[in-house]
């Protein structure tokens, strides 16, 4: 829930106007609303560059792995994901909030791997991957805003 | 990640409006792709018009008073509307309304910038008047519109009317500040159904002029006049469209319910695009349809990694393009293909592949036995093509779906759905539907025929309403049983009873049944040693009686009772304790003032949502569980209509309360629900269950079980005894409910080898309720026994 809802949604509870706390907290975000623009648009603009070196460091780091196996399908679909997880940080990054994440990404997304036969602790090991060649791409200020949602991923599905 | 365990109550899930980034983020999400330049421009548009948004809502939220009065002022005469406007009801004591739930806001860096208009000037009242009667752009009156006379409207009309335009502008500030009319659609659509409808123009009416009004104080500036004039319209467009009418899910045969949905639900979720294929769309238009198709029957793009299945598909998909085919024909030729086959008949078994089929296909989940049996029937006489032809040429699938539109998921607000396959129907439709092997939705029916096991009117073993000590320890995350077995107003739960004897006198039945730390001998105060003949009390001196029945253990057994625990000193009731004790109250009318007091108020009222309030109330003072929907649903009325107090007296002066406790028993718990007897006998070993016991029932629970037993394992296997028993002796005396006879049963115990131990556990397994005679433990019941009166009632 980002800001603003979470405001209307107190408020009306409350049957009140929007407060000045209220307004203010959401002033803020709305005057870092261009800047999460702009770094969501970065990421997507480099979504293809972020998973090309993205994977090619993953395999590095664990050649064994389905992707790597020199199945066409398996090195697609890993691929795919990637991308697929580099989208959910840019909704996310511009929405200001996890939800877009939690609800596609990361609910489930254990079990989904586990039951597909993918390994998790690489998984985990690809995204810290995309994670690393996302945040090179961004300046200091950037990477702070991006990181969280990398982290939530990977939090999301690191093996117990 | 697993999702957190809650009731689904708006204290937790507030209804979430949508805000215009959450609607093109949506947009986007749904259909995998990044942003299109569009998207992206609205996006910053939106950010940019942040400060202008906020500074709007903000100037109306100061005015809001003075909005309302001109409105209200508009469309009444004869009395002053605004002393009807109410401000909204505080509903802060109220169950569930305390919950914490501020926003996590940083503290404002710099302040907002708002250029309110100063209104120091005493003229202004004439100016206002003067400007409100002279102003040209003012909206006019309709033909024929007559004012409405306030003292003729009535008190209660008028409160509700003035509630009303309040509303009105509210929801327009949060629309305004959440840059999406959906707030307003969904709620102001439908209305006029609600509000009378000779009052429709006179409700326009006002709210033109709250629009005026609020234009008024933007008169230099364009933008803010663009944005409020954009939500108001919006609002009165909606308020004036015509009630839309329930959508009704087509139901064509017997087994199907007819079930309708309030358009409003559809409205507020998000909605997803509906694909429809026509000769003249463009060529990326085509690819978006042909896209929807494969996720639809696949549940996933297919690109041509797919091999030689790829290679088949593209043919199809190319028929198709060029128009060859139609849509129906296309999805039906999907599913009949080797690749169809192989995602989803060869893996499974039959009965979850019809239910995966009816999910591609139909877009919903098998909706009955009988339904079920028709599609099995067909794969079983005629193989899976033939089902695939059955559900494609299915007089549903051409009502909703006809010849050229690509099926779609049929979720909850598309159309109403059914009850009975509600969980299995809700895990359908999520992406992990195919690695369940399980048949989900014929396992829930086969559910519906067997008779209950431990059941609670919200779900199989879902209870969540277990007391342990009077607290909470909730399953934080709980892996939901989306099958409930079937539940309904007229079942009554099972109950265990823990009384003594089976009523007639006959006590064996304790014996077997029992539930640790239960209270076997009723609290009843004996007012006869009390009183002298005159009903004045003795005076209580140095000659305090320690006896059972003292009303100093009767009041400390009432606390147990009430709260689960002894209360500290400042929470006692010491005015009602005096009465007690002088005799000037009987326990039940104690026992009312207890649960009428603030901390117990406080403890399972004002902190708890409404039906867990009334469980734990229930528990409390009857002494049982709640038996059922019936039951709970004469509690929730009283409740709603008259509130805590009614219901504590209703409880309390309960026939059923007299009946068991009468004037003078404390209550104690009679029954307990399987699952709450199912934690407090649950033990890992034989061993354990043993020692459990050998100290009787006056362990109070499961915890200190286990702990204990820990400590008694770690003595009987070490070498150094001494030094080990007296660390069990501490251990014992932090836990604190053991009394003296207990821990005589437990020194026994440890001179006893571990062989004793070993044989008993063998006996116990056996016959694990019966008292194990024959074994040398047989003296500590009688010994744990005396010790349960003064534990006893911490359950």
């Amino acid at each position: 829930m980002s800001i603003v809802t979470r405001s209307i949604a107190i408020a009306d509870r409350e049957a009140r106007y929007l407060n000045p706390g209220e307004l203010n907290a959401i002033n803020e975000y709305f005057t870092q609303g261009s800047d999460r623009l702009r770094i969501a648009t970065i990421l997507m603009a480099n979504e293809r560059y972020i998973v090309e070196r993205g994977s090619q460091r993953f395999w590095q780091r664990c050649p064994v792995t389905p992707s790597n196996s020199g199945n066409p399908i398996y090195r697609a679909s890993c691929q795919r994901d990637q991308s697929w997880y580099v989208r959910l940080v840019s909704y996310a990054v511009i929405v200001g909030d996890i939800t877009p994440i939690e609800k596609i990404g990361v609910k489930g997304g254990k079990e989904m791997y586990n039951s597909l036969g993918v390994p998790l602790r690489n998984v985990v090991e690809c995204m810290s991957c995309l994670k690393e060649v996302a945040l090179d791409l961004l300046s200091l200020d950037d990477a702070a805003e991006v990181a969280p949602y990398f982290d939530y991923i990977i939090q999301g599905l690191t093996p117990q | 990640m697993s999702s957190h365990a809650s009731g689904g109550s708006p204290a937790i899930f507030p209804q979430q409006y949508r805000t215009l980034p959450i609607a093109v983020i949506s947009q986007a999400e749904q259909q995998d792709r990044c942003l299109k330049q569009g998207e992206l421009q609205e996006l910053t548009d939106f950010f940019r018009s942040g400060a202008k948004r906020l500074e709007v809502a903000a100037v109306l939220s100061e005015h809001a008073n003075e909005i309302v009065a001109a409105a209200a002022n508009r469309i009444f005469y004869g009395g002053s509307p605004m002393a009807y406007l109410e401000a909204p009801p505080n509903r802060q004591n109220l169950p569930g309304y305390n919950t914490p739930l501020r926003p996590r806001t940083a503290p404002p860096k710099e302040k907002l910038q708002v250029e309110a208009p100063s209104y120091g000037n005493p003229l202004r009242g004439v100016l206002e008047f003067l400007q409100t009667r002279l102003s040209g752009d003012r909206d006019p009156l309709p033909d024929g519109f007559r004012l409405i006379h306030v003292k003729r409207y009535g008190p209660r009309r008028m409160k509700n009317s003035m509630r009303d335009l309040a509303w009105f502008l509210r929801y327009v500030t949060y629309a305004i500040v959440a840059g999406d009319a959906s707030i307003l659609t969904v709620n102001v659509r439908g209305l006029r159904g609600v509000i009378p409808e000779d009052v429709t123009e006179a409700t326009v009416v006002a709210m033109r002029e709250m629009r005026w009004r609020s234009l008024n104080y933007f008169k230099q500036d364009a933008e803010a006049c663009d944005l409020i004039r954009e939500y108001f319209d919006v609002m009165i467009t909606d308020y004036l469209a015509e009630k839309p009418s329930n959508r009704v899910r087509q139901g064509i045969s017997n087994d199907q319910q007819g079930l309708e949905l309030p358009e409003n639900y559809a409205l507020s979720v998000i909605p997803r695009p509906r694909f429809v294929m026509k000769p003249n769309l463009s060529e990326t238009e085509k690819q978006e349809v042909i896209k929807a198709a494969y996720r639809q029957v696949f549940e996933r793009d297919i690109t041509h990694e797919y091999g030689e299945y790829g290679v088949r598909l593209t043919d199809l998909e190319s028929k198709f393009r060029s128009g060859e085919i139609s849509t129906k024909e296309f999805i039906r030729r999907m599913g009949k293909s080797r690749l169809y086959r192989k995602e989803f008949y060869e893996p499974f078994v039959v009965s979850r592949f019809i239910e995966l089929a009816v999910r591609h296909f139909l877009g919903r989940g098998v909706s009955s036995p009988e339904e079920f049996q028709q599609y099995f029937d067909v794969v079983s006489s005629r193989g899976w093509h033939a089902l695939i032809d059955t559900l494609v040429d299915s007089q549903e699938y051409a009502d909703y779906f006809g010849e050229e539109t690509v099926p779609y998921l049929r979720g909850y607000g598309v159309e109403a759905q059914e009850c009975r396959n509600w969980g299995p129907q809700l895990h359908l439709f999520k992406f992990c539907a195919p690695a369940h092997k399980m048949p989900q939705f014929i396992t829930q029916f086969g559910d519906y025929q067997k008779p209950l096991p431990n059941q609670h009117p919200y779900g199989a073993g879902n209870d969540p309403l277990e007391i342990r000590f009077g607290a909470i320890f909730p399953q934080p995350s709980w892996k939901g049983n989306d099958h409930p077995a079937s539940f309904n107003k007229d079942h009554r739960r099972i109950l265990i009873s823990c009384e003594i004897g089976n009523g007639n006198g006959n006590s064996h039945a304790m014996n077997w049944g029992q539930v640790p730390g239960i209270v076997n001998r009723p609290l009843k105060l004996n007012q006869m040693t009390q009183l002298n003949g005159n009903g004045k009390a003795k005076p209580q001196g140095a000659n305090v009686n320690l006896a059972k029945n003292s009303p100093t253990a009767i009041i400390e057994g009432t606390y147990r009772q009430l709260f689960g625990r002894e209360v500290y000193p400042e929470q006692r009731l010491t005015a009602a304790e005096l009465k007690l004790k002088s005799g000037e109250i009987t326990v039940r009318e104690f026992v009312r003032q207890v649960a009428k007091s603030r901390p117990f108020r406080h403890m399972y009222w004002e902190s708890l949502y409404i039906t867990k309030a009334i469980e734990y109330i229930h528990r409390r003072l009857l002494g049982r569980p709640t038996y059922g929907r019936q039951e709970m649903g004469r509690y929730y009325d009283i409740c709603a209509k008259k509130g805590f107090y009614a219901l504590i007296d209703e409880l309390v002066d309960s026939p059923e309360y007299i009946a068991v406790f009468g004037e003078d028993t404390v209550p104690y718990e009679r029954f307990v629900t399987p699952r709450g007897y199912e934690l407090r006998s649950r033990s890992s070993t034989g061993t354990l269950r043993l020692h459990h016991e050998r100290i009787g029932s006056s362990v109070p629970g499961p915890r200190v079980a286990e702990n204990f037993s820990g400590w008694m394992k770690a003595a009987l296997e070490g070498g150094d005894a001494a030094h080990k028993r007296a660390q069990l002796q501490a251990a014992l005396l932090e836990q604190k409910p053991l009394s003296h006879e207990a821990l005589d049963a437990v020194k026994q115990l440890q001179l006893e080898s571990d062989a004793a131990a070993k044989t008993a556990s063998e006996t116990v397994k056996e016959t694990p309720n019966s008292q194990a005679a024959g074994t040398p433990q047989e003296s500590s019941p009688e010994k744990a026994q005396p010790a349960l009166s003064e534990t006893g009632g911490q359950s």
